[in-house]
């Protein structure tokens, strides 16, 4: 790649050669998520898009107002969907089922968190509907649940959405109070198969302009396409920091794994534990980093350096590429990254939902002091 | 009332007693005083804690490790004296960040709002915590039977302020580092007078400065284990039987250490058992040997016990090894040529030793265990000699010289061989003459008016008598027999003036 990295465009597309960047994209955006179903996944995106051509990429702007839209995305864990494997049709199923309902036709499609499978599915799905694909998804990382959306604070309902699991089963729910939905899916989850297509909020252009963080998908690309270069570490941070505005706070041995450092939480899904790494150069420092479903706060010397919102991510450093949480180890020389979520995480109602006070730690952002 | 009661307490007493005593403590430094106990619930709670304040961690400020770390770090931006926290939050790295930060930690395996509830009051009624730290401290004491045993429950006690038991400038038991002066450390002394003794021991303890509260405090800890002390004293001079035996044990061992160490220049360590016994290896070691004039094997146990009882009169850390047939005792300081101690020992020692008939020999002064050996052979050598001056004689190794080697001669067998080698002489009448004669001459290198002088006769009767004790067989004139017959004469002469059985009676 030559020169700083370039916005895909308006105009651009998603072509089978673009789908390894998307992942790796996506994989930074999602550093809890395990590679288990990476071989899958592309090979059947690549093949759709080699089969059905590429995928139109627009930004919301290039999109008629009244375009009705709805966006897709993974429910439920990872790794059971490597054990469950999609049957393929699952998320054309789900947008079938809500155009059903609201006697509309989508004009497009847009991934409701621009990270993870859930990235991929986005361009699967317009890829078998033939529709383009929105440069916006909803978070611009991942969060725990479907209401954790740029959308839900602009005042867009999920709902109708439908889930539909790899059994075929599907569920149609429509909630009054946004977070309800949520609630009601997990409970259906484990039942259709452990993971499930979601199609939710569906919605048009016109309000998306507004209501998604816009260039998030041609972001993960772009970030990929880094990722995939295999530089020096420190080269590599100092590009995606051009991209993404991430920062390296401290590189550092890790020393410690501590699980269950607190009773487990009902309402986010995760096992918390937390890590310590012994900053090497620098004020060596010791770095305390929690972990919940994602990284969720670094502490230094006890002092809060990041938290949620913020997208926490590790780096291997010897191996110059992104460390998964369930492949670290003591004695791992990682660095710790820090990239900035979108602006509307930062703002009181976004920081309620996401913040780290959301992952019971109820200290203020470091942004915030 | 003292001044102690209205001084906060340290952190450092404060983990000393109940209910802090059974935690795990990381302490970065024990002399931080304590001024306010704090529950915290929360981290607004813990902001708002001023400094010198000890905080118990509870409910949502103490949710896992990360809490704990968030917490150690507030803590040190407000200056707080100590972390109190429950295991179940405290990992290895907590207890690193800690240390890292300077920081006290104590982890504690009962419920925080019972331990802060504790602290609360003691740090409230100092003096009361100290008072039961004191008794604590008493009943350890009185669990202590030896010397080192006390000493060792002192500087348990006492962190960071070393204690030591000395006695006449050396260090008997504890820590030396009691006595290095340094800055900001004053020294205290404790005396500690054994019963009936003269010379008082010095309890001396370094006690660094500032410390809040301390140097009163540590002086009533001192005074506490006076009473132990004494017991442990008196005690160790109980069972002199057993006292006996286990110094001779003890000085064997000692015996035995230059020869087990290869090294010839190396320094030999003092074994610390030697101060358990009140000995003292110093940087000069004089020895004394204490010998009956008609040596008869091993000295009984009782002759023992009286030369004991009065040798040691004043000197009880003077040690007295019954060594085959004397007594082995000795003096250290740290002036090799200071001997006025052991000049006044000797002074009033003197009546007893006339009336056990000793004769006493003295060693020069050499450091270390390899030093006070010599020293003991010198001392040996020298009471060898001073038997010659008859009972309570004193000779100093120093005054000896080659002499010491006639001191040796088995003049009992040699008076034997007279006996049958020299017939004639020892059958004539006039042989304590003749003998005492020919000795003076040969003394006196051959020279006939030097021995007539001597011998206070005219020079004609030293040259008959030398005729005479010719015919006799004294041919002390002969290169060959010479030597052998001078030794002969020497060991004559002085058996008869021993015994006081023959009379050289002047012609």
């Amino acid at each position: 790649m030559s020169g700083p990295a370039g916005y895909i465009g308006a105009s651009a597309s998603i072509t089978a050669e673009d789908v390894p960047a998307l992942y790796e994209g996506a994989k930074f955006y999602s550093p809890a998520v395990g590679d288990a179903n990476r071989s899958s996944i592309t090979s059947w995106l690549a093949g759709l898009l080699d089969r059905n051509g590429p995928v139109p990429l627009l930004r919301v702007e290039a999109v008629a107002p009244e375009t009705p839209c709805v966006s897709v995305c993974v429910l439920g864990s990872g790794s059971a969907m490597a054990d469950l494997p999609p049957a393929g049709d699952e998320f054309e199923m789900a947008v079938r089922q809500i155009e059903r309902l609201q006697r509309v036709e989508f004009g497009a499609v847009y991934p409701l968190a621009a990270a993870t499978i859930s990235a991929l599915v986005a361009v699967v799905t317009a890829a078998q509907l033939r529709v383009p694909l929105l440069d916006a998804d909803g978070m611009g990382r991942t969060f725990a649940l479907i209401h954790h959306t740029a959308m839900h604070l602009s005042g867009v309902s999920p709902t109708p959405l439908a889930a539909v699991g790899p059994t075929g089963e599907s569920v149609l729910v429509e909630v009054p109070a946004g977070p309800r939905a949520d609630r009601m899916l997990r409970a259906n989850v484990d039942t259709v198969g452990g993971w499930a297509a979601l199609a939710a909020y569906p919605t048009t252009a016109g309000v998306l302009r507004r209501a998604a963080l816009p260039g998030t998908v041609s972001r993960i690309a772009n970030v990929g396409r880094l990722l995939l270069d295999r530089t020096d570490p420190d080269v590599l941070v100092t590009r995606l920091g051009t991209i993404t505005g991430c920062r390296r706070l401290a590189r550092g041995r890790i020393a410690e794994l501590e699980h269950l450092s607190r009773p487990s939480d009902v309402t986010i899904p995760a096992h918390p534990s937390s890590l310590v790494v012994e900053e090497t150069g620098g004020l060596g420092r010791q770095l305390r980093i929690e972990l919940r479903s994602e990284i969720v706060a670094v502490f230094a010397d006890g002092a809060l350096i990041a938290g949620a919102p913020d997208l926490i991510g590790l780096l291997d450093v010897s191996r110059g590429v992104l460390a998964t949480l369930d492949s670290l180890e003591p004695g791992d020389l990682v660095d710790v990254l820090v990239t900035p979520a979108d602006a509307v995480w930062y703002s009181p109602r976004g920081m309620e939902m996401v913040g780290m006070a959301s992952h019971g730690i109820p200290l203020a952002h470091p942004r915030r002091r | 009332m003292r001044r102690t009661s209205t001084l906060s307490i340290t952190l450092g007493e404060l983990a000393r007693i109940q209910p802090l005593a059974g935690a795990e403590s990381h302490l970065a430094d024990p002399s931080r005083k304590v001024e306010q106990v704090v529950l915290a619930e929360t981290f607004d709670r813990l902001r708002r804690c001023t400094p010198h304040v000890l905080v118990v961690l509870h409910d949502e400020a103490a949710t896992g490790g990360w809490s704990l770390a968030a917490a150690l770090h507030l803590a040190w931006e407000r200056n707080l004296s100590a972390v109190v926290v429950s295991r179940t939050v405290a990992g290895g790295a907590s207890v690193a960040l800690a240390e890292r930060l300077h920081m006290s930690l104590i982890v504690i395996d009962d419920d925080p709002i019972d331990i802060a509830l504790q602290l609360a009051g003691q740090v409230s009624a100092p003096a009361a915590a100290r008072a039961l730290r004191q008794a604590r401290l008493a009943e350890q004491l009185a669990e202590q039977t030896g010397i080192r045993g006390v000493l060792g429950v002192l500087n348990r006690e006492l962190q960071h302020v070393p204690v030591a038991l000395v006695v006449g400038g050396v260090v008997v038991a504890g820590q030396s580092a009691a006595l290095t002066d340094r800055p900001q450390v004053r020294q205290l002394e404790v005396e500690v007078h054994a019963p009936g003794e003269r010379s008082a021991a010095r309890l001396i303890a370094a006690v660094p400065l500032p410390g809040p509260a301390a140097v009163d405090q540590v002086e009533s800890l001192l005074r506490l284990a006076r009473p132990s002390l004494q017991a442990a004293w008196a005690q160790s001079r109980l069972d002199t039987a057993t006292r006996a035996a286990h110094e001779q044990a003890a000085f064997g061992l000692l015996r035995r250490l230059p020869q087990a160490s290869s090294g010839e220049a190396a320094e030999i360590e003092v074994p610390a058992w030697t101060s358990e016994l009140g000995w003292q290896v110093g940087e000069a070691n004089r020895a004394v040997w204490l010998a009956p004039l008609r040596p008869s094997g091993e000295p009984p146990a009782e002759i023992t016990y009286l030369i004991r009882a009065s040798w040691q009169r004043g000197h009880s850390t003077w040690p007295l090894v019954a060594e085959g047939d004397g007594w082995i005792s000795w003096h250290s300081g740290t002036d090799p040529d200071d001997v006025t101690a052991l000049r006044r020992a000797l002074a009033g020692f003197r009546d007893s030793a006339v009336a056990h008939r000793l004769a006493i020999g003295i060693g020069r002064a050499h450091p270390g265990v390899g030093g006070l050996m010599r020293s003991v052979a010198e001392a040996r050598l020298a009471a060898h000699v001073a038997r010659e001056g008859g009972p309570g004689a004193v000779q100093w190794f120093d005054q000896v010289g080659a002499n010491a080697a006639l001191a040796w001669l088995p003049t009992t067998e040699i008076a034997q061989v007279a006996d049958l080698c020299l017939e004639d002489l020892m059958a004539a009448k006039d042989r304590a003459a003749l003998v005492q004669t020919v000795l003076a001459v040969l003394d006196s290198g051959g020279s006939l008016s030097q021995a007539s002088q001597r011998l206070g006769v005219h020079r004609n009767t030293v040259l008959a008598r030398l005729a005479r004790a010719r015919q006799l067989g004294l041919t002390y004139e002969e290169p060959g027999q010479r030597l052998a017959l001078h030794v002969l004469c020497y060991a004559l002469t002085s058996l008869w003036s021993e015994t006081g059985t023959e009379h050289a009676q002047p012609a």
